[in-house]
């Protein structure tokens, strides 16, 4: 090995460097050369010594974070299709049908949103921010199994580029990447993510070559409908029946709300499996447990305010704790509003933004009538108020050091 | 919910301002905030003699901001206490020959500002400029321009510095208290209990004439548990906790904090001796102490040393110095500046710290679990139980520059309730209205080594904040 990379350094490196021949591809050779080894960098000046931590590092732990929710969301992917289509599911089944569904998503969304991070990089000549790893995955995981591929290359294209690129790259986006291009997907192709079909998939619509994988031809049954949890509440409003009866009804009880096995978005189905995430990124340290936490009670007090208002809408009367389990609310607070470059920065300001993040995500489930999950458009609202926020609390912080200043001085 | 906050705060430290602090009384502040960087090559408690060889270096470039006129030639002889050079922008102040012997050069560096004096010394000539000399008790009858006028001219005055902006004291500005710190929290900054042995004379008459030159008061901040006793003339105050708690801007805050307008002169310990030595005796002081610590210092050599000041000591670092590619600093290991392997006792600092050039590369380091590296993060799983020991550190960058990102992690480490990452952003930003409301005239950019060292995005938080006090400073408060 050690060969190996003496024979990069000496010979292929100069290529890349000032004068070389491919100049103009560092930052590609550069996020290759660091991905195999740490670099060779010494610090410039005082401190003398750094941590050992880097960006690197930070970003592949939230990536290791979301590995519980990518496993069950390959699971789920499968065991929704193959029972929906009468197709034995044995766990092997599923986890190659989910697989087949779900990993050329992530393919894509990686494949193609890379294609642009090295464009801007080498276009910028800085180096390729670790953060698209994180973008690329979570994109993916807020999307439907089903989801044309296609959609998922003009999806993250317009994530990477007009929600980080266009303002400088990761450090300077003010929306987070990962949302915005769902939210694009969301408002440009809305049949294929917010229709109620779309979920679960069926066999006729599976590309052929993926049944021919798994030896499945011949009958195929035809389309399946099956809406979430958030969609058959939603569509409860009107309908006299009870949000709770009408979830029961559908199959839709809080277990299996709670374990993730009912058709949604690939990664957030599971609380279990955020709750893992959850559980990882506070232990590390790595995201904020000021916003998870905050924004968990902001909804679940925003919930609870609904329940005691006599409001003729039966989707505000659903027990509070329903809104923590669906739709993509968990996820969203955990891995979305968590993302340090999009969120409010000061601690104070943590904690608001994550409350109303929470109390937005009910309102807009309870109040909107064309589109029942309220995370995605709240994470957003607040990733835009998160620099007032942060300002406000700011100016409050300047008027305490004053005033801790005078008084000290008059003492 | 943030105005509730910050009120709950702010009666926190007005209840702690109402510390009954009479004359000589002692406070006892206890830092919460901080990082102990634990990094292998303590240095024992042996105080050793070294006579420096024939070359003598005075280093001009120590002195920021300073213009300087030349007051001799290669070639010349000079006197020990001769004037070597002034400052254009107040003649009064003069810098002095540290020994008798002939220029031998002077090497110019950008702009033709003169970067190094080297002196070779005449062994055998005892030609020594001589000042009135005066008593420990004697210098409290003297008025304050008096004892200004005597520090100026016998060429102590730069020892004393002042804030804001951590320059050389404004001998005309009316500062409203002067620090003493006698603190080390930094690793492995020189103990000043050891230091202070058998010179309390000098140390008293010091504080004397340092008292003379504020209406406010003396104050000598001390780490708690150290055995250093009460003097006369200081408010004495301990300071506990992690580092940053022997920082002078820590104590400036807790004490006594800068208001714009407001002055304050700060000078270490060691330095105090070393004024009371030129009063006592008449004539610059000879030798000063300093601490000589690593990981690439052999461990026989950890120690501290009696050198000559201005001397070189090439030949003690020659032998103590262990690998082949070493960092030598003038400072601790957060803060402190290069010098060559050849350098001379410098003007400011009293250790100096060697550690290897850490050039290494680790297979795929970025998804290891971390557990043989040193990290006060909880990425890696070192930082749970990995403390209990001293690391072997080197300069190792540990990965590379990236765009910053605004976390907040950085106030983790910051005892002085500056909101760091918005402070950086206003210095970027050269917003210095903004730089100034959240405070960064009590800070020096030693205060941010510890943010520099945690961030992840390896950003040089010690350089934007230096950038940002420099702005202020030309543009005036």
């Amino acid at each position: 090995m050690k060969a190996l990379f003496d024979f990069m350094d000496k010979n292929i490196a100069p290529l890349f460097e000032k004068g070389g021949k491919f100049e103009r591809l560092y930052p590609l050779w550069e996020a290759g050369d660091t991905f195999n080894r740490t670099p060779a960098d010494v610090t410039p000046s005082a401190p003398h010594v750094r941590d050992s931590i880097d960006q690197k590092r930070l970003m592949i732990f939230v990536i290791y974070a979301l590995i519980p929710c990518i496993l069950f969301g390959i699971w789920n992917a499968g065991n929704q299709f193959n029972l929906a289509n009468g197709i034995e599911s044995t766990f092997g089944a599923d986890m190659a049908r989910g697989a087949l569904m779900v990993l050329p998503i992530i393919f894509v969304s990686y494949a193609v949103g890379g294609l642009w991070e090295v464009l801007f990089a080498v276009i910028r000549r800085h180096e390729i921010n670790e953060g698209f790893l994180v973008t690329g995955m979570l994109f993916p995981l807020t999307l439907a199994p089903t989801i044309p591929l296609w959609q998922v290359a003009i999806g993250i294209s317009f994530g990477i580029v007009i929600g980080k690129e266009i303002f400088g790259g990761v450090g300077y986006n003010i929306l987070n990447p990962a949302l915005t291009a769902r939210a694009f997907l969301f408002f440009a192709y809305p049949a294929q993510i917010s229709g109620d079909k779309v979920w679960v998939g069926s066999l006729a619509e599976s590309p052929s070559i993926v049944n021919s994988i798994l030896g499945h031809s011949g009958e195929y049954v035809d389309g399946v409908t099956q809406a979430t949890p958030l969609a058959v509440a939603a569509a409860a409003k009107g309908s006299g029946m009870a949000a709770v009866d009408a979830l029961n009804h559908a199959g839709y009880t809080l277990q299996n709300m709670t374990v993730g096995n009912i058709p949604g978005s690939i990664g957030s189905t599971s609380v279990i499996a955020i709750l893992i995430g959850m559980g990882f990124l506070m232990l590390t340290g790595i995201a904020s447990w000021r916003v998870m936490v905050s924004g968990i009670i902001g909804c679940a007090m925003m919930g609870l305010l609904f329940n005691a208002l006599p409001l003729d809408n039966e989707f505000a009367s659903l027990p509070w704790f329903y809104h923590l389990v669906m739709g993509g609310f968990l996820f969203g607070i955990v891995f979305m509003a968590t993302d340090p470059v999009s969120a409010s920065a000061t601690n104070v300001g943590k904690f608001i933004y994550g409350f109303l993040i929470g109390a937005l995500t009910v309102l807009i489930r309870v109040a909107n009538p064309a589109y029942p999950e309220g995370a995605m458009l709240a994470i957003l609202f607040m990733n835009v108020m998160a620099p007032l926020v942060d300002h406000f609390v700011v100016q409050g912080h300047i008027k305490k050091r004053t005033a801790y200043a005078r008084a000290l001085n008059n003492a | 919910m943030a105005i509730g906050f910050c009120a709950f705060q702010q009666q926190g430290a007005i209840f702690r301002t109402r510390n009954p602090r009479s004359e000589n009384s002692v406070a006892n502040f206890k830092i919460k905030k901080g990082f102990d960087v634990k990094v292998v090559g303590k240095p024992s408690t042996n105080v050793e003699e070294y006579a420096s060889q024939q070359l003598f270096t005075v280093y001009p470039s120590e002195f920021e901001g300073l213009k300087v006129r030349l007051k001799v030639k290669a070639g010349e002889t000079v006197k020990r206490g001769d004037v070597l050079f002034e400052n254009k922008k107040n003649e009064k102040m003069v810098f002095r020959s540290p020994c008798a012997g002939t220029v031998k050069a002077i090497n110019l560096g950008a702009r033709r500002f003169p970067v190094e004096i080297q002196i070779e010394k005449d062994a055998q000539s005892q030609d020594n400029v001589t000042f009135e000399t005066y008593t420990r008790d004697s210098v409290g009858q003297l008025s304050r321009e008096q004892v200004a006028d005597h520090l100026l001219n016998t060429g102590v005055w730069p020892l004393i510095k002042q804030r804001p902006f951590n320059k050389i004291a404004d001998p005309d500005a009316a500062p409203k208290a002067v620090f003493i710190n006698a603190c080390n929290s930094a690793p492995y900054q020189a103990d000043f209990s050891l230091i202070l042995k058998g010179d309390e004379e000098a140390f008293q008459t010091g504080i004397n004439a340092l008292a003379k030159l504020t209406e406010g008061k003396v104050h000598l901040c001390k780490s708690a548990g150290s055995d250093i006793p009460d003097f006369k003339n200081a408010e004495s105050h301990t300071f506990s906790g992690k580092h940053p708690s022997g920082n002078t801007s820590v104590h400036i805050n807790r004490i006594s904090p800068i208001l714009p307008h407001d002055t304050v002169y700060t000078i270490t310990a060691q330095n105090v001796i070393l004024i009371g030595k030129t009063l006592l005796t008449g004539e610059l002081p000879k030798t000063k102490i300093i601490a000589l610590a690593g990981p690439a210092v052999k461990e026989e050599f950890r120690k501290y040393y009696k050198v000559e000041i201005g001397g070189s000591l090439e030949s003690l670092l020659s032998k103590a110095i262990q690998g082949d590619d070493v960092r030598l600093i003038n400072g601790n290991v957060l803060w402190g500046s290069q010098i060559k392997a050849d350098a001379c006792v410098p003007y400011y600092g009293s250790e100096i710290f060697a550690l290897e050039e850490d050039r290494s590369r680790h297979l795929l380091g970025w998804t290891t679990p971390g557990l043989f590296q040193y990290s006060a993060h909880r990425v890696n799983i070192s930082s749970f139980f990995g403390f209990s020991h001293d690391w072997k550190l080197g300069t190792n960058l540990h990965g590379s520059h990236r765009a910053m990102v605004v976390t907040g992690w950085m106030d983790k480490f910051q005892p002085l309730n500056i909101m760091t990452d918005f402070l950086i952003r206003a210095a970027l930003a050269h917003d210095t209205d903004e730089m100034i409301q959240l405070g960064i005239l009590e800070t020096d950019p030693e205060d941010f080594a510890l943010a520099s060292f945690v961030d992840p995005h390896k950003t040089d938080v010690c350089g934007i904040i230096k950038r940002g006090l420099e702005e202020i400073e030309e543009e005036g408060i």
